[in-house]
């Protein structure tokens, strides 16, 4: 093992010992003479775009979240020869893994180690940490380190992630759709003449449809975290987004008119809804003690239908129970079909930042730079070689082998932040969805709450209470187990209310109003 | 009368040893459960539950294990050897601080005692911890990393201090010193070998402790080379809950199989499998050392 990993090390030292005298003069721009004197003359200067600093080798450190792909080694060592001759520098990719990848996201951005290049998201916190101070502020080094960069990406992308009117993290460009819809057994619909479950009614009849035709299989598909049924009811009543927290209601149309959803008429009625649905048998009686994460509900045949899920999932969903029973198909009906509204994820959604203790930002957005823009860079950490990994069919991505047999299965290194629409390559299935997004194009309409960060140090304890109410006493009311529901969501409201309900939704609505001024939210 | 006595003792084996039976089956009851559903195929344990009869046998669970035999087996590597490095280095150093707290002619013994008890109470947490290892020491990706933090635990050598107390006398040292022995050789030669049920448990505690590591790897180890057995399972089975928990959400798209139910199980059956065999073997050290100590106490 370790004779190995030594010749592997030396044969890697002596690959750029000589390719630093092939092209030791690239990068300095007159600078440092020694090193460009020394090489042949002649050897072509790889980038000169960029009006940077290049004559110090430095190395790069990116933090990812994820795991590694097997083949990252060789993908590393490729990409570095290509950065050693562009910008003089090579580059360290480091995985956190998915265990406990939060606590690790936040000992990395605290503890001052020495990170160029980390992963954001809305998920990750970006915009608090932009808050704190964790990364650094772009818009002085763009135009320097990484003006076409600054070119390609669309400039409402970056007003989206400005946070306190600065960028911190380079969002990425490729459009995608994260709304939901219903996932259904089209080959039952069709075989039972069911309607095609569009809106709450219609799935209604769907599902008892099912219920009827086929008594073994679950009609629709819910584990414990019944607030799923609750988040697909509010899509379909036009939220600005189905998690706004605190039951608070804010409608798509309107808003900076916000309202308590919890205790209204509306709350009422959707309670029935699910009670009723109970009543028929519709959803598990021991619903809240279901663990199964639905993964394979689908191919097995245990349920037939979810709710709220995305057009990857559907697709995915798809194609493994086509794999398994190939008779057996899935339809899809996003809510936007019905709510008209569909907007593609927010660009802080998926971003790379430079943290401020980044020794070399000015690299590190050059490096940013190479890996979205230039092909060579950007299909190698997408898709790895072409011919060992994976091979180009008709335009259409193709891998080699199975994802266990092949060490870099298809965006392995979860590069999601620094896709380029212009090189992507999709599997062939991958069709579907992009039938999906070109469906939901036609609805599209920004984004206009994923922007928004609350800051709750100021009701912490307040949110931990509710939180615990609200699985204890809402919950059996979304799953449809309190009898009587005037007086369950009576007694919710009461507990919740002595949670600081009140003092909760009275300090977000006033954070959300200053953020809805700020980017002129109507 | 004989006879009927007889009966009764017939009868009352009979009733003590079917409880006995009952109860020690019963105990057995979760781990067949679980070999049960490691054998099972995944998509019948979706489908019907558990059973403790395969009700679809498979061997699809250990398949999935073991899909990169090459990383499971470094993995088992690395926790072996870390587990051996760490017991028997920690054991000696345990072992001598425990021999030197309890020699009641060492004169700072109640110091050291309290600055070791002292760290049982208050502690740094978490990032100066990660600090400490990362940034001074720099162990990032290092076994040093893995095994030098446990060598030391309070809560052993406070154990260990009351053992050897107890299991060798004061006037024992004085024979030993008169006999011309020093130090070294009176802990080598005489506290070892009268404490060794004590060494038992306390190895025992210490080798549990690094086999179930995987905090350590979490933290500090980025090479996949060097994972740990327990953090490169409970990994796999991690990336399968965020998959199926965030990926709804965030639209994130993981490549790769998801880990099915049938492989958590055997899963659980590869970790456990080769600790199970720890115990017997230690368990003789336990009567030895016992016996030991009550001929020649």
């Amino acid at each position: 093992m370790k004779s190995k990993a030594s010749k592997r090390l030396t044969a890697a030292a002596a690959s750029m010992l000589t390719l630093a005298l092939v092209a030791g003069c690239s990068g300095s721009k007159g600078t440092d003479s020694a090193t460009g004197s020394a090489a042949p003359a002649g050897s072509p200067t790889a980038s000169s775009a960029t009006g940077i600093d290049t004559s110090k080798k430095v190395q790069l450190q990116v933090y990812m979240l994820g795991n590694a792909p097997k083949d990252l080694p060789a993908v590393e060592a490729e990409i570095n020869k290509m950065a050693e001759q562009d910008l003089n520098a090579t580059v360290k990719f480091n995985y956190t893994t998915w265990t406990d990848w939060d606590q690790k996201y936040k000992l990395l951005l605290s503890t001052g180690q020495s990170i160029d290049l980390i992963y954001t998201a809305d998920w990750t916190q970006y915009q608090s940490y932009a808050k704190k101070g964790a990364f650094l502020a772009l818009d002085d080094l763009l135009p320097k380190a990484a003006p076409e960069l600054q070119k390609f990406v669309p400039q409402d992308y970056w007003d989206g992630v400005k946070v306190d009117g600065k960028i911190y993290t380079i969002p990425a460009t490729y459009k995608e759709f994260v709304t939901g819809g219903f996932i259904y057994r089209k080959d039952l619909q069709e075989k039972y003449n069911l309607p095609v479950p569009t809106d709450l009614a219609s799935y209604e009849q769907y599902l008892l449809g099912i219920q009827k035709n086929e008594p073994k299989m679950m009609p629709i598909f819910v584990n414990s975290n019944v607030a799923a049924l609750h988040y697909s009811y509010m899509d379909l009543q036009k939220m600005i987004a189905s998690n706004v927290p605190y039951g608070l209601n804010i409608k798509y149309d309107d808003p900076t008119h916000v309202t308590s959803y919890y205790g209204s008429k509306e709350m009422l009625e959707e309670l029935k809804v699910w009670k009723r649905w109970q009543d028929e048998g519709l959803i598990p009686k021991n619903v809240l003690n279901s663990k199964d994460d639905g993964t394979n509900i689908f191919p097995t045949g245990k349920a037939a239908s979810i709710i709220g899920d995305n057009p990857t999932k559907f697709n995915d969903n798809r194609m493994r129970t086509k794999a398994s029973h190939p008779d057996w198909d899935l339809g899809y009906s996003p809510y936007a079909n019905v709510t008209k509204i569909a907007p593609p994820v927010h660009p802080v959604h998926n971003g790379f930042a430079i943290p401020k203790s980044s020794k070399n930002p000015e690299r590190a957005l050059a490096f940013y730079q190479k890996l979205v823009l230039d092909k060579r860079y950007n299909q190698l950490t997408e898709y790895g070689f072409e011919g060992k990994n994976y091979t180009v069919d008709n335009g259409h991505y193709k891998m080699i082998g199975t994802s266990e047999t092949n060490g870099f299965p298809r965006e392995a290194m979860n590069g999601w932040a620094w896709r380029n629409p212009q090189y992507m390559l999709f599997n062939e299935s991958y069709d579907n969805v992009k039938k999906i997004f070109d469906e939901l194009d036609k609805y599209q309409t920004p984004d206009k709450f994923l922007g928004f960060a609350e800051d709750y140090t100021s009701y912490q304890a307040e949110k931990a209470a509710l939180e615990q109410v609200e699985k204890q006493y809402l919950y059996p009311l979304y799953a449809g187990l309190v009898d009587d529901v005037d007086k369950g969501m009576a007694t919710f409201m009461e507990k919740a209310k002595q949670a600081g309900l009140e003092k909760i939704q009275a300090e977000y609505t006033k954070q959300w109003l200053v953020y809805c001024k700020e980017k002129g939210l109507k | 009368m004989a006879i009927r006595e007889d009966g009764y003792t017939k009868l009352f084996k009979f009733i003590s040893y079917t409880i006995i039976v009952v109860a020690s089956l019963a105990s057995l009851l979760p781990f067949l459960l679980i070999i049960s559903a490691s054998l099972t195929s995944n998509d019948a344990i979706t489908k019907y539950g558990y059973h403790f009869i395969p009700t679809e046998f498979s061997l699809e669970g250990y398949r999935m294990v073991f899909r990169f035999p090459q990383d499971v087996l470094r993995a088992y590597g690395v926790t072996a050897s870390v587990t051996v490095v760490g017991t028997l280095l920690g054991l000696l150093c345990m072992t001598m601080a425990g021999y030197v707290l309890s020699r009641k002619d060492f004169k700072a013994r109640n110091v050291f005692s309290f600055y070791i008890y002292f760290t049982t109470l208050f502690g740094g947490g978490l990032v100066p911890w990660y600090i400490l290892i990362t940034k001074y020491l720099g162990w990032m990706d290092s076994f040093k990393a893995l095994i030098v933090p446990s060598l030391m635990s309070p809560f052993l050598i406070i154990l260990m201090k009351n053992f050897i107390k107890s299991a060798v006398p004061e006037e024992l040292f004085e024979s030993a010193k008169i006999d011309g022995a020093g130090n070294f050789r009176i802990y080598w030669q005489i506290v070892l070998k009268l404490a060794m049920p004590g060494i038992a448990t306390v190895a025992l505690f210490l080798a549990l402790h690094y086999w179930n590591d995987w905090f350590s790897s979490s933290m500090f180890i980025n090479d996949t080379h060097k994972y740990q057995l327990q953090f490169y399972l409970y990994n796999v089975i991690n990336s399968s809950n965020f998959m199926a928990q965030m990926g709804v959400s965030t639209g994130v798209s993981l490549s790769g199989d998801l880990p099915s139910e049938s492989m958590k199980m055997a899963m659980a059956i590869v970790v456990t499998g080769p600790i199970l065999f720890l115990y017997p073997f230690i368990q003789r050290y336990f009567v030895k050392g016992l016996t030991i100590g009550a001929v020649k106490g």
